[in-house]
C-alpha cells in the first residue's frame, strides 16, 4: 500500500478507496525539533525539509495549492523539485461541486483509480463516532486534549483504519468541569500541549473549527464527496466560514473565542474581519516555532479567563 | 495584604496604609528584600515572576493593570503598560488585550540599547529630549536598525539631544500602531516617567493622557485590589 502525504485536507475517502494510506505531514510537526530554513510559516516549512531530506518517508505528496494553505503552493513545488511524485489539488473558492468534481477525478488519477470503493461507506461511518466525540467533550465528557488528538487525526485515520477505529473506542469518558468554554478557531495551535496548557488555566476548548471540518465532509462516492467537501470553510469566502461559525459557537454556547494564528500565515489578515464578525470576547495568538506552549502564550491564556471571569 | 509585582527588570511591592498607598522599588533580583517579614499568605503577586514568588494568589499584569489604575482614574478606555520587555495596551471598555513581545521596538529595551550606545543612565534621556531643538526623522519599525538610522542621524549633524527626541517619537509611533479608538489613554509602567516619551506620544496619540503618580507601581497595587 502506497504511502500518500497529504499537506491538509484532503479527502481521506478517496485516497483509502483508491487503495492509499493517507499521512499528513502536519502531524510530525508540533514534536518537532526543526529550525527551517527559509521559512514563512512553520508549518509549511518544517514539512518541505523533512520530505526533502526523505525524515517523512512517503511515496507520493498531495499538496493543498488552491484554498487554505497559500505558502503550500511554493513549499510544495520545492518538495516536487527534489524528486517526489506531487500532485497539486485546488479547492473552488466559490464552491463549484462540478469543479471539485473534476479536481477529485484528476486526483483519483493521480492514485491509480479506485480499487475499494466500500472505503469512503466506512469512513463516514468512522465520521459519526467523531461526530459523537466532539459532543462528548462540548459537554464535559471527554477531556478536550483527549478529544482533540482524536479530532485532528480524522485528515489521515493515522493512516490505519481499523487501528484508529480502536484507538476511538479506548477513549476514556469522565466528568471534567467548564467553567469558561471557548472556542479555538484558524489553524491548529503548533504547540504539542496547547489544550492541556489551556485546561490547566482554566479554559476548556469546546469547539476545535479545523478538526471539526475533518468530521463533517464524506461521501460514498466522488460525485457526494464533490458535493459535500465544497463547503469545506477554510477554501471559501470568508462571510461563509464566519456564518458557519455564529451557528457553531452559538450551538455550543461558549464564553470566547481563540484565534490561533501562524506567523507568516494569510489567516493572520483575516483576524480583524472575524473579530468583526462574532460577537464573543476574543483572543488573538500567534504562534512561530513547534514545542511546547511558551510562557507568553501561557500570559495571554491566564490573563483571557481572568478577562472572561470578570465578565 | 500586600501587592507584590516582580517583573522582568523590577520588583515592586505596594500595599493600603489608612487609605494611602506606599510602596517600595527594587531591581528583580532582589525581590525578596521587599517581602522580609511578610507571610506568604499576605502575598497577592503579579508580573513574569508571579507563579516563583511565594504567594497566596496571583493575578496576570493585565488584570492588575485595570484594578490599579482604577484606583486613580475610575473611568478609563485604554491602558498602555510599557515594560522593560513587552508592551501591553488594555482596552478596557472592549475587553480586549494585546501585547508586544516579539519585537524590542516599542519596549523600554528599545530605550536601553538608546542609552547604552550614549553610554547615558536610561533616566537621563527624557531630560536630554526636552533640550532638542529640531527632531529628526526616524522611521525604522526594528529596534535594532533604529540604531543604525539613530547613528545615520547623528553623522548627518544632529546632536544627540536631537537623535534622542528622535528615537521617542520612533518609539511614540510604535506603540500608536497598537492602540485602539479611545478617548482616555491612562500610560502605566517605569518607561513613562520618562518625560521626553510621554511627550512624544501625547503628540502623536492625539489622546487625553493620564499617568498615575507612580506609575511604576501599579500593577502591584492592583494585584491587591484584585484580592481585597
Amino acid at each position: 500500500m502506497s504511502k500518500i502525504g497529504i499537506t491538509a485536507l484532503v479527502p481521506p475517502e478517496l485516497i483509502f478507496a483508491c487503495g492509499g494510506e493517507p499521512f499528513d505531514v502536519n502531524n510530525v510537526v508540533p514534536a518537532s525539533r526543526k529550525y527551517p530554513k527559509n521559512k514563512l510559516c512553520a508549518w509549511t516549512a518544517i514539512w518541505k525539509e523533512m520530505l526533502i531530506k526523505k525524515e517523512i518517508a512517503v511515496d507520493s505528496l498531495i499538496v493543498v495549492a488552491g484554498g487554505d494553505c497559500h505558502n503550500a503552493l511554493v513549499d510544495g513545488q520545492n518538495v516536487a523539485m527534489s524528486g517526489l511524485p506531487t500532485h497539486f489539488f485546488f479547492y473552488p473558492f466559490d464552491g463549484d461541486p462540478e469543479y471539485l468534481e473534476s479536481q477529485l477525478y484528476r486526483l483519483s488519477g493521480f492514485l491509480g483509480d479506485i480499487q475499494f470503493p466500500e472505503k469512503p461507506g466506512e469512513i463516514m461511518e468512522l465520521k459519526k463516532l467523531g461526530q459523537m466525540i466532539d459532543m462528548k467533550r462540548s459537554c464535559g465528557k471527554i477531556s478536550p486534549a483527549e478529544a482533540f488528538s482524536i479530532l485532528i487525526s480524522f485528515s489521515d485515520l493515522r493512516g490505519d483504519m481499523d487501528g484508529f477505529r480502536k484507538a476511538i473506542a479506548s477513549i476514556k469518558e469522565s466528568d471534567f468541569e467548564l467553567d469558561s468554554r471557548v472556542a479555538l478557531i484558524g489553524v491548529p495551535p503548533i504547540y504539542y500541549d496547547f489544550h492541556e496548557v489551556a485546561q490547566s488555566l482554566g479554559l476548556q476548548v469546546v469547539f476545535d473549527e479545523l478538526p471539526y471540518e475533518f468530521i463533517r465532509h464524506g461521501g460514498t462516492d466522488i460525485k457526494e464527496i464533490a458535493r459535500d467537501y465544497c463547503n469545506y470553510t477554510f477554501a471559501r469566502p470568508l462571510s461563509l466560514r464566519i456564518n458557519f461559525l455564529r451557528e457553531e459557537l452559538e450551538k455550543r454556547k461558549v464564553d470566547g473565542v481563540i484565534h490561533y494564528t501562524q506567523f507568516a500565515c494569510h489567516h493572520m489578515l483575516e483576524d480583524e474581519l472575524i473579530r468583526e464578525g462574532l460577537d464573543y470576547p476574543m483572543l488573538t495568538l500567534q504562534g512561530d516555532l513547534p514545542g511546547n506552549t511558551p510562557q507568553q502564550i501561557k500570559l495571554r491564556l491566564e490573563a483571557f479567563r481572568e478577562m472572561l471571569e470578570r465578565l | 495584604m500586600i501587592g507584590l509585582d516582580v517583573g522582568s527588570t523590577t520588583a515592586k511591592i505596594a500595599t493600603i496604609e489608612n487609605g494611602e498607598v506606599k510602596y517600595r522599588i527594587t531591581s528583580t533580583h532582589n525581590w525578596k528584600e521587599l517581602v522580609k517579614g511578610i507571610g506568604n499568605d499576605e502575598i497577592i503577586s503579579t508580573g513574569y515572576f508571579r507563579h516563583s514568588v511565594p504567594h497566596r494568589a496571583t493575578v496576570t499584569e493585565i488584570t492588575a493593570a485595570i484594578y490599579g489604575v482604577r484606583h486613580y482614574f475610575s473611568d478609563v478606555d485604554v491602558i498602555v503598560d510599557i515594560g522593560g520587555q513587552d508592551t501591553k495596551v488594555i482596552d478596557v471598555r472592549r475587553n480586549n488585550f494585546i501585547i508586544n513581545d516579539k519585537c524590542s521596538a516599542g519596549t523600554g529595551a528599545f530605550l536601553e540599547f538608546v542609552a547604552n550606545y550614549f553610554k547615558i543612565e536610561l533616566n537621563e534621556l527624557g531630560r536630554l529630549h526636552l533640550k532638542a531643538e529640531r527632531v529628526p526623522d526616524i522611521n525604522n519599525t526594528c529596534g535594532v536598525f533604529a540604531i543604525s538610522e539613530m547613528i545615520s542621524q547623528l553623522v548627518a549633524g544632529y546632536s544627540k539631544e536631537e537623535v534622542v527626541a528622535g528615537m521617542h517619537y520612533a518609539f511614540a509611533r510604535r506603540i500608536s500602531f497598537m492602540v485602539p479608538q479611545a478617548e482616555t489613554v491612562v500610560l502605566i509602567g517605569g518607561t513613562v516617567k520618562n518625560e521626553g516619551l510621554v511627550a512624544a506620544l501625547r503628540e502623536i496619540l492625539g489622546k487625553n493622557i493620564l499617568i498615575p503618580g507612580e506609575p511604576q507601581i501599579i500593577n502591584a497595587l492592583g494585584a491587591l485590589k484584585s484580592y481585597i
